[in-house]
């Protein structure tokens, strides 16, 4: 045990009368924090500048620049009804990967804890399997499979929401597994067992005594499924048809296109929405036990 | 009560391995046909485009610049992540909470819109390239499209909340009187992160960075967009095969390389953590 050496090592030379030298100023403290601003100004200075910049006024070629001159709403009100309606789709989108990931994946994770099935680590690393499977494989993989699907049996999968939702649940499905399990392999069975000899039955026991303990790493698995499937361009680019766009591969194209001011306006509008999910999630279940509860060291 | 679960895991089980082998399965086949064009493929096997991609060396060097943009992503990612995760984690204020959201809502947010922000940020009248030409650092505006510098830090982009989510749960399963034994002892706090933090975090550490590497081998937008039409990663390159070329088989060959080189990557990387684990290098 290494941690056990260094603590006698240091044990011994502590005997020796070293006290931990204090310095005045706490250089390494220091360093710490201006670290971790230096990460957090990178991380949402492109945020800050897309919000200042939705802002300008002033036709297009005024529109990059950051702070913004002659600020105006008009950006906003000239959003077209399209970036709406797929803005829309991705939200419905990643709600139902989300609870399609929950339904398969919260099954999945008490399996895994509790059976007893040969092969343990095989059928983990079948659940973990989209996470190492690079998004792209993922996008064209299910595009040629609906393709399949399509000629064997006239299904048409590619571009319909319930083509795009089989994908986004896959991607979503690692996120609940692990979080439900991580929870899960520290739950305490003396619970069970206190609540199943009281008298309840066994259905009871799991939905009141059970569920409820798992319920933070559902959420946390919930929401990382959320998350990947509300930002995700590589499996969707595949999958969607000019009607079924999702949100960013809308933009994706009108920035690969076309530009106009009134994709910040809708950018600024993406961000607004995902800062009241975050305060939502804040409320009902509180974001540090949350994300504590999320995929550990596994 | 064991049967009880089993029964619970089979259907999970047979949804995801249908799915999986299903998906891959019809993709890899494909690869192994002739493009026809127009989207439609051979009847014969082949290994034409396999033998394509190995005899070409525009395609080798785009799959060395794809291993090498996301290794340098994926560093990075961990040296910027950590400090913050661990500030977090080990925080006892309010201010925590405050310092979590900001993370979330930037990992909430799509990468597209980050690559907005970059676009302006590096904007050649924007204020950043204004001050480096005022102080003196460049001559002319710098600008990071189709720059290597440019597709790592697109990746960046897109891994470094994740990253901080992930290593803040990892530094949580440490518990913080391991640290307080070694610093009563003396340990100094560079000594205590050296010899306490960092060994124990290591497992969890390794699996952070391979979902962060994974994240960057199949990240087709931030290469995309910042690639500049200039450099191109696999995952752009599949894309543009399969999309504007048609050509599925082409581009199952293409993506058949890159889930093969990155499963590779992500074996040989847990076997050597078990080697270190064997060796008494890593605990837990």
């Amino acid at each position: 045990m290494n941690i056990a050496n260094t603590i006698l090592e240091e044990a011994r030379r502590g005997s020796r009368a070293r006290m931990p030298r204090r310095s005045l100023l706490p250089v390494g403290a220091l360093v710490h924090l201006g670290w971790c601003s230096l990460s957090y100004i990178f991380l949402l200075s492109p945020l800050v500048v897309v919000i200042g910049a939705s802002l300008n006024g002033g036709g297009e070629y005024a529109s990059m620049s950051f702070p913004p001159q002659d600020v105006t709403i008009a950006n906003y009100l000239d959003i077209p009804q399209r970036r709406f309606e797929s803005l829309g789709l991705s939200l419905a989108l990643a709600a139902s990967a989300a609870l399609i990931g929950c339904l398969i994946g919260v099954p999945a994770a008490l399996g895994l804890v509790r059976g007893n099935l040969p092969g343990k680590m095989l059928m983990a690393a079948v659940f973990r399997a989209p996470l190492q499977i690079p998004a792209v494989v993922t996008g064209i993989a299910f595009l040629q499979l609906y393709y399949i699907i399509g000629d064997a049996t006239g299904l048409k999968m590619y571009g319909s929401f319930s083509g795009l939702l089989v994908g986004h649940a896959f991607i979503a499905i690692p996120y609940v597994v692990g979080s439900v399990t991580a929870i899960l392999q520290r739950f305490d069975n003396r619970l069970e067992e206190a609540a199943l000899s009281l008298g309840a039955s066994r259905w009871r026991t799991f939905r009141r005594v059970t569920l409820p303990s798992i319920m933070p790493g559902v959420y946390a698995g919930a929401l990382y499924g959320f998350m990947v499937s509300f930002a995700d361009v590589p499996v969707s680019i595949f999958l969607s048809s000019p009607h079924t766009r999702t949100y960013p591969v809308e933009l994706f194209f009108d920035l690969e296109h076309d530009f106009s001011p009134t994709i910040l306006a809708s950018a600024t509008v993406v961000i607004a929405i995902c800062l009241i999910l975050l305060m939502v999630m804040q409320k009902l279940v509180g974001l540090e036990t949350l994300l504590r509860s999320g995929k550990g060291g596994r | 009560m064991n049967a009880r679960w089993n029964l619970v895991l089979l259907p999970s089980l047979l949804v995801c391995a249908i799915l999986i082998v299903a998906s891959q399965y019809v993709f890899i086949r494909t690869s192994f046909y002739h493009d026809l064009g127009m989207g439609r493929t051979g009847t014969e096997l082949t290994l034409t485009n396999y033998i394509r991609f190995f005899s070409d060396s525009f395609y080798l060097k785009v799959l060395v610049l794809t291993v090498r943009v996301s290794g340098w992503a994926t560093l990075l990612t961990l040296l910027l992540a950590f400090p913050v995760a661990y500030l977090i984690a080990r925080m006892h204020s309010r201010f925590a909470m405050w310092l979590l959201a900001g993370i979330v809502v930037a990992t909430f947010v799509t990468i597209v819109i980050k690559v907005y922000g970059i676009m302006i940020i590096f904007a050649a009248d924007g204020w950043l390239n204004r001050f480096l030409m005022w102080s003196g650092v460049t001559d002319r505006p710098y600008s990071v499209f189709g720059t290597e510098v440019g597709v790592v830090m697109g990746l960046m982009h897109f891994t470094l909340g994740f990253g901080v989510l992930l290593l803040y749960s990892v530094v949580h399963t440490i518990p913080r009187s391991f640290e307080d034994a070694a610093q009563i002892h003396g340990a100094t706090r560079w000594r205590v992160h050296w010899r306490v933090v960092l060994p124990l975090s290591l497992p969890g550490l390794t699996v952070g960075a391979l979902m962060i590497f994974n994240m960057c081998m199949g990240a087709f937008t931030s290469a995309a967009l910042l690639g500049g039409g200039r450099l191109f990663t696999l995952p752009v390159l599949v894309q543009r095969v399969v999309m504007m070329e048609v050509q599925y088989s082409m581009g199952g060959a293409l993506a058949g390389v890159l889930l093969v080189v990155t499963l590779v990557i992500n074996l040989v990387s847990i076997m050597l953590l078990r080697k270190l684990r064997a060796a008494r290098f890593v605990v837990a």
